[in-house]
């Protein structure tokens, strides 16, 4: 009867380990649009921050920017020439119109002087 | 005297404005992939799909800068152990290609792939390489199109990966850079 209680125990602790240790390597990509927003502003601004070298904090953060379509290409929105935004789904949107993006920061890209945004959703928060 | 000095200004004008208009081509939108995977462990492999490229179609001189976090994995852990522990990504967040195509003009570009080699340096991780591969080129629907495939070794640029998981990451990593770049 023991044996069986201990056989029992070491089973599940194993099943458990074994499952949790799955769910921590194979655990989900991040939800950005579920996530809160550390940063909401205008492309200018986060444009700024990071041309004054103080994104840092930004970075692989989500945030929410607003600014107005300068650009659209595949896959990619553009907000006052300022900001990238990339979209996993890409929004019917044209050029002039004014848009508010949730996205996640990746960065800032010297060659343009454009901030990066990916996983993005058009939002109307 | 005096009436030549307008004169003078406007030619001397004129000239910087030749001098600025070069034909550049540009993409913020390019891809990068690459491939470390061992066969029979789990595949490494990740791709960037919004790197930024300029080519000065007169020079042939051409630069591209990848995000670090821009880089998508299929396993989030794999992606945040790229990020957090190799590459440093908060640290160093951005690859940087810079140099010239050797023998490079647009009137050898045909809708038929033209190679050119490329000679300039790749700075990954805040250490800078020199960098020389082949770039195939092709001129279609008025965009310039650039592919191209080298090695890294994740040594050469002080990346440190850990005895427990080196043997299921390649010492060289295949690069393949492909670019679909519009007129500016």
């Amino acid at each position: 009867m023991k044996k069986k209680s201990v056989f029992m125990i070491v089973t599940l602790v194993l099943v458990v380990g074994a499952y949790s240790g799955y769910r921590y390597l194979y655990k989900d990509h991040r939800n950005i649009a579920e996530e809160d927003a550390v940063f909401t502003g205008t492309a200018q601004q986060i444009q700024e921050r990071f041309a004054q070298g103080e994104g840092d904090g930004l970075l692989n953060q989500t945030v929410i920017v607003s600014g107005t379509v300068s650009q659209v290409e595949e896959g990619s929105v553009t907000l006052d020439e300022k900001v990238q935004s990339v979209f996993a789904q890409m929004p019917s949107v044209s050029e002039g119109a004014q848009v508010t993006v949730k996205g996640r920061c990746i960065g800032y890209d010297d060659l343009f002087e454009v901030v990066k945004l990916d996983q993005s959703q058009l939002t109307t928060q | 005297m005096k009436k030549i000095l307008p004169y003078l200004s406007v030619v001397l004008l004129l000239m910087t404005f030749t001098g600025f208009a070069q034909q550049k081509y540009i993409t913020k939108n390019g891809e990068i992939n690459f491939e470390a995977s061992v066969p029979s462990f789990e595949e490494v492999k990740a791709k960037n799909s919004t790197v930024s490229a300029i080519l000065n179609a007169d020079t042939g001189e051409f630069a591209s800068l990848a995000l670090i976090q821009g880089f998508r994995f299929k396993v989030a852990l794999m992606e945040e152990h790229f990020n957090e522990n190799y590459m440093e990504s908060s640290q160093y967040p951005k690859a940087i290609v810079k140099g010239t195509l050797e023998g490079f003009s647009m009137d050898g570009l045909s809708e038929s792939t033209t190679e050119y080699s490329f000679k300039g340096t790749i700075t990954v991780h805040g250490e800078s390489q020199p960098l020389e591969t082949i770039v195939t080129m092709a001129m279609i629907d008025g965009n310039v199109e650039m592919n191209s495939s080298f090695i890294l070794k994740p040594e050469d640029f002080n990346i440190k990966i850990p005895s427990i998981v080196s043997n299921k990451i390649a010492d060289e990593v295949t690069v393949t850079a492909i670019y679909t770049l519009s007129e500016k």
